[in-house]
């Protein structure tokens, strides 16, 4: 069993990103780190490929200026070893020039599984997922609170607004997972120092075969015109207790039509 | 020279960091004034296998060295759980019996050690030998193959949470220098004839100081670790790990208190400005900050000659000066905390005041602040010896 995690290696959300004044686009100089939301796909992964026996997890990211900080996160998690594409002409790269990118590195490791989040914590669209799929010609599963693989299929639990769907497909399929999927273990010592020495597999778009002119700012389609500060929320309403209060939360909750 | 972190070092602090985030200062608080243990986070701090860092890779360990170890404590003081059982179980006795210790002395303690399963104290001093460890007068007897222990040791800590203890005795005398010969042997802390007492002390932690009471303990002679007589060298050897992991305490409750401090000084008005903003706020913190940080690297330095030039003279003289600077610099950055947060410094609810004990004991143990001036007196400046 032998699963690709997508891991996307992000700027440290405690420290807030700035945007770049020209292109909006986030500035990625410095220190990356592995976005948590990813977490929860090493660890889904790690424990199938433990379940089944056999088989190892590779991480593949696009990051720029050869960053695997992130990368060596999810490597002392248990991850056997990671393909990394840079490449300045992926300067603004849409979500759709990185599905291009991260799909053909992930053909390149022939995988039973693959996982992704739902979304990143910084771009968060929640679309390069399925556009790998596409690209791939492989059944995609959203949403998975639940992953389990039994015999050659894949079954999902997936998340929906009512409840979940209980999914099956064949293999090799992608699936994106949410943070609920299973809790991220941390790295252990013998795992942070095991980290150091694993391949880490470096790739410019050329050793992908993908022409320049698909990705990077040149090929994208999507352009950041604008970027405003988001409304301030309006401050809560306060029920202080009289007696009453279970009423009030209740008719909070009727207006707002989730009860 | 290289100053960085490395990427392991990095992960290492942060991996811990969330575990202990978890649990928390107030966590800390409430075991302590519980009288209980803060079990679920040794736990959730050994799974990893943190603290079993320094022992070596073949008994189970991550085949790191008191670098490791000490950033661990350090990371959890920082997070504001310092624990004073790291200073004595894999710091000092885990150290001794790695380097000392037979193959089936080794075989039997350290894999336990290295998951964390096991914890020793360590029990030096006593009532009329404490910064004087040739009056030590707990003698250890022979008596065919066992040995008879007989004497007493306080303010050992941690010994309700102990299998064993690590115990430093007298075993003879040198006939040139009539000084006491010592001998290490470990006891384990349900065996007949050795008596536990709490020792209250006033310092907010979950671990116990005991008087130890031993009255013709019996200690078979598979217990001695190292040579019979050789027990001062031997300790020697734990005591640089001992002063880096105090030094790694200290720092890290410095940098616990100076977080709490530079947050609360950024947004607490009085005058409609932050108090942050006056000098007389700024100042002694900036001034504190600074002395941390110098401890810090001090104690790095400490970790670095302890794991890889041990046998030198400067590494038990700098892990002195270490746990001298970080001692002396949590004290400081503590009390300006505590001063920043006015009345709120000394209240229950900002969990400041409450380290001022434990602060403060590092200034005393395990080795007092006179003592290191006294060694860096006589060593590094070559000054008399006064006593
Ligand atoms: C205007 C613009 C400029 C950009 N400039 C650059 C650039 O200079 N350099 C560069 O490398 N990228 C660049 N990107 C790509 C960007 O960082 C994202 O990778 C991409 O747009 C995916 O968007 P998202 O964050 O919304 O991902 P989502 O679709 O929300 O991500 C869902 C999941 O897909 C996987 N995933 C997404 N992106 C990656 C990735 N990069 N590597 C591995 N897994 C991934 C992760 O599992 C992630 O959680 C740019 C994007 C835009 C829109
Ligand atoms: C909470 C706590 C936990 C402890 N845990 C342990 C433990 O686990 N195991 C253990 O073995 N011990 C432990 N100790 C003991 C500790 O190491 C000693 O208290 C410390 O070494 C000082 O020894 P003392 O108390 O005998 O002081 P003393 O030696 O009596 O010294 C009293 C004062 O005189 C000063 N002084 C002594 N000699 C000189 C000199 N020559 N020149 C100048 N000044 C001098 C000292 O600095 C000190 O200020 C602990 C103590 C405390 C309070």
């Amino acid at each position: 069993m032998n699963v690709v995690v997508c891991v996307k290696q992000i700027p440290d959300p405690a420290a807030p990103p700035s945007l770049d004044p020209g292109t909006n686009n986030l500035i990625r100089a410095g220190k990356l780190i592995l976005d948590d939301s990813d977490a929860y796909g090493v660890e889904m992964a790690l424990q199938l490929v433990d379940k089944a026996g056999e088989g190892e997890v590779t991480l593949v990211s696009m990051t720029p200026n050869g960053e695997t900080s992130g990368l060596r996160t999810a490597l002392a998690m248990g991850a056997a070893k990671a393909i990394l594409i840079s490449d300045d002409s992926l300067a603004g790269t849409d979500a759709l020039g990185t599905a291009k990118v991260l799909a053909a590195a992930i053909k390149r490791a022939e995988p039973d599984l693959i996982l992704a989040a739902t979304e990143s914590t910084d771009g968060y669209t929640g679309t390069t997922p399925v556009q790998i799929a596409e690209i791939l010609g492989l059944p995609s599963v959203t949403f998975a609170k639940k992953v389990e693989i039994d015999g050659g299929s894949l079954k999902v639990e997936r998340q929906t607004e009512a409840g979940y769907d209980e999914v099956e497909s064949p293999l090799p399929a992608l699936v994106t997972v949410t943070a609920g999927v299973v809790e991220p273990r941390y790295p252990s010592f013998k795992g942070i120092m095991a980290a150091k020495s694993k391949p880490v597999e470096t790739l410019t778009i050329a050793d992908l075969g993908i022409d320049a002119g698909q990705v990077g700012a040149i090929g994208a389609r999507q352009e950041i015109t604008d970027v405003s500060a988001s409304e301030e929320r309006a401050s809560g309403e306060i029920v202080v207790d009289e007696g009453d209060a279970h009423q009030r939360v209740i008719q909070f909750l009727e207006q707002l039509k989730v009860l | 020279m290289d100053f960085r972190q490395s990427d392991e070092h990095l992960m290492l602090r942060e991996a811990v960091s969330a575990i202990a985030s978890k649990f928390g200062h107030e966590y800390y608080v409430a075991k302590a004034r519980a009288d209980e243990r803060t079990e679920e986070l040794w736990n959730a701090v050994a799974e990893p296998g943190f603290l079993g860092v320094s022992v070596p890779e073949e008994y189970g360990g991550g085949g790191g060295g008191i670098t490791e170890l000490a950033l661990v404590a350090e990371e959890l003081a920082a997070a504001g759980c310092p624990l004073l059982i790291m200073v004595v179980s894999p710091a000092i006795c885990a150290t001794i019996i790695a380097k000392f210790g037979t193959d089936a002395q080794k075989q039997r303690w350290l894999p336990r050690f290295a998951t964390g399963e096991l914890k020793m104290a360590f029990a030096i001093t006593e009532p009329d030998a404490g910064s004087n460890s040739h009056n030590l007068s707990l003698t250890a007897a022979k008596d065919g193959d066992i040995y008879r222990l007989n004497g007493t040791k306080y303010y050992i800590s941690g010994v309700d949470e102990a299998e064993a203890i690590l115990v430093v005795t007298r075993s003879g005398v040198d006939p040139d220098t009539g000084r006491g010969r010592l001998s290490l042997f470990v006891v384990d802390t349900d065996t007949p004839g050795l008596e536990k007492q709490v020792l209250p002390v006033e310092i907010t932690a979950p671990e116990k100081q005991f008087t130890l009471f031993f009255d013709n303990v019996e200690v078979e002679a598979d217990r001695l670790v190292g040579a019979e007589g050789e027990g001062l060298r031997q300790v020697f050897f734990g005591l640089n790990p001992e002063r880096i992991l105090s030094a790694s305490l200290a720092n890290g409750i410095s940098r616990y208190a100076l977080e709490k401090a530079s947050a609360y000084a950024g947004e607490r008005e009085v005058w409609g400005t932050p108090i942050g903003r006056h000098q007389g706020i700024s100042h002694p913190l900036a001034k504190a900050k600074i002395e941390v940080e110098l401890a810090r690297v001090m104690t790095d330095k400490a970790a670095w000659l302890c794991d890889f030039d041990g046998d030198s003279p400067a590494a038990g003289e700098v892990a002195n000066m270490a746990k001298y600077a970080a001692a002396e610099a949590t004290l400081a950055a503590l009390d300006q905390a505590i001063q920043t947060h006015g009345g709120n410094g000394m209240s229950s609810e900002y969990g400041l005041a409450d380290l001022w004990g434990m602060a403060r004991l590092l200034r005393i143990a395990p080795v007092s602040r006179e003592m290191i001036l006294n060694f860096v007196a006589q060593h590094s400046l070559g000054l008399p010896k006064s006593y």
